[in-house]
């Protein structure tokens, strides 16, 4: 016979899921209206990084708040810019200490946005995608972000599609609030090269 | 912890997973043109419906007048088989209240439809949030209010950035609704949604 607390740990793991699909799902609807600051509070002090596609690494809590507040938020949005993040198919594992997680989701993003390859002031419609490898950490009962890693598959103007163009403009490094080190992993659509899962095979374990 | 509180957590995961399963079946019966079976899954003592432009139909008499006698004419339309509504229900958030009988939750929704649109078929995609409400009657997860606010509606030859919105849908001959619509306003108002909850870390 099972005891309470026995119980009580399966219980508590399973919660604790649900909390990480939710802070994963709420920091995309942040995302979404560009609302940085609160996006910013969702990571842990301790935060190791955060790297977006070829942005470059961000390093510590500081590092967050200089791409997300800094960076991303620096500048008003303009009307008519949309950037809509749909996360979806979390795989999340939370450690055998309850302490610290990872999950891997896809992110499927409808935007409208200017693009660096054109004239400033044309806003694009675009299709991207890509896949997150993130980690979590569970702070006086909360969990938080310990570390984004978002891989871009493709970000393709509307009318063109992801054959035609894979990746149209390029988002970093930039020059004014530079990253504290390059992108890590940069292989966008039709490099070939996959964003390997953070879980082993859950048969055979390799 | 004892017995009691254990049970408590295991009812509140419970609760979090039914609400996510109503939220999907509505969307697959919508998909499958199944209104009545629709407005079964709202309480009786349903708040409201709203979507898009449509207005605000306040009861359970205004969830059957948006699904059964707007959307699906009556139960007189023939459905066409090319006629589609592919709704994707993504990102729930879900807030069971302490007392473990109402809840709320935020979704996106990606759409790919195919319907007829003024004179001839359209095929479109849509985006948009949701933000519900739900009770537990008997055991069971029901809707009291819907709402769906609309991002964009706009034919595949187009994009969103051509052509926001396809046309308005908020004029039915003999059906009227109850108030106009709370928060239709469509991309490029840069409209936001509000959260139903604060945010997780603080609390505000």
């Amino acid at each position: 016979m099972v005891t309470l607390e026995e119980l009580q740990a399966r219980i508590t793991r399973l919660d604790d899921i649900k909390q990480i699909e939710k802070l994963q799902r709420i920091y995309g609807y942040y995302l979404d209206y560009s609302e940085y600051q609160k996006v910013v509070d969702l990571f842990s002090e301790n935060v190791e990084s955060v790297e977006i596609a070829d942005y470059g690494v961000y390093k510590g809590k500081k590092g967050v708040k200089r791409f997300y507040l800094e960076l991303l938020g620096g500048k008003p949005p303009r009307v008519g810019e949309l950037s809509i993040g749909m996360i979806m198919q979390g795989v999340v594992d939370v450690d055998p200490n309850g302490k610290t997680a990872k999950g891997r989701w896809y992110c499927m993003m409808i935007e409208a946005k200017p693009t660096l390859s054109l004239h400033e002031g044309e806003l694009r419609q675009l299709w991207g995608n890509g896949v997150y490898e993130n980690e979590y950490v569970k702070e006086n009962g909360k969990w938080l972000f310990k570390k984004v890693f978002f891989f871009l598959n493709f970000r393709t103007p509307y009318e063109d599609g992801w054959l035609k163009v894979p990746v149209v403009g390029q988002n970093g490094p930039s020059a004014e609030v530079p990253p504290d080190a390059p992108p890590t992993f940069y292989h966008p659509y039709p490099a070939g090269v996959h964003l390997q899962p953070h879980y082993k095979h859950p048969i055979t374990g390799k | 912890m004892n017995l009691e509180e254990l049970e408590k957590q295991v009812t509140l995961m419970e609760d979090i997973q039914e609400i996510e399963n109503l939220q999907r079946i509505y969307a697959y019966y919508f998909d499958l043109q199944r209104w009545q079976d629709i407005v079964d899954l709202f309480s009786d003592h349903a708040e409201s419906v709203e979507i898009v432009d449509h207005g605000v139909f306040k009861g359970k008499e205004g969830v059957k007048k948006m699904y059964w006698d707007w959307i699906g004419q009556g139960g007189k339309s023939f459905r066409e088989p090319w006629i589609q509504f592919v709704i994707l229900q993504i990102g729930g958030v879900i807030d069971v209240s302490p007392d473990g009988k109402t809840a709320s939750g935020r979704w996106q929704t990606w759409l790919c439809e195919a319907k007829p649109f003024g004179a001839y078929p359209r095929q479109e995609w849509l985006h948009g949030y949701y933000e519900n409400k739900y009770v537990k009657e008997n055991g069971k997860w029901l809707f009291s209010k819907l709402h769906w606010n609309n991002t964009f509606c706009s034919p595949f030859e187009d994009g969103w950035i051509k052509t926001p919105l396809m046309g308005l849908m908020n004029f039915h001959p003999t059906i009227k609704p109850d108030a106009p619509p709370t928060a239709f306003h469509p991309y490029p108002s840069g409209y936001h949604l509000p959260y139903h909850y604060k945010h997780p870390i603080t609390e505000k």
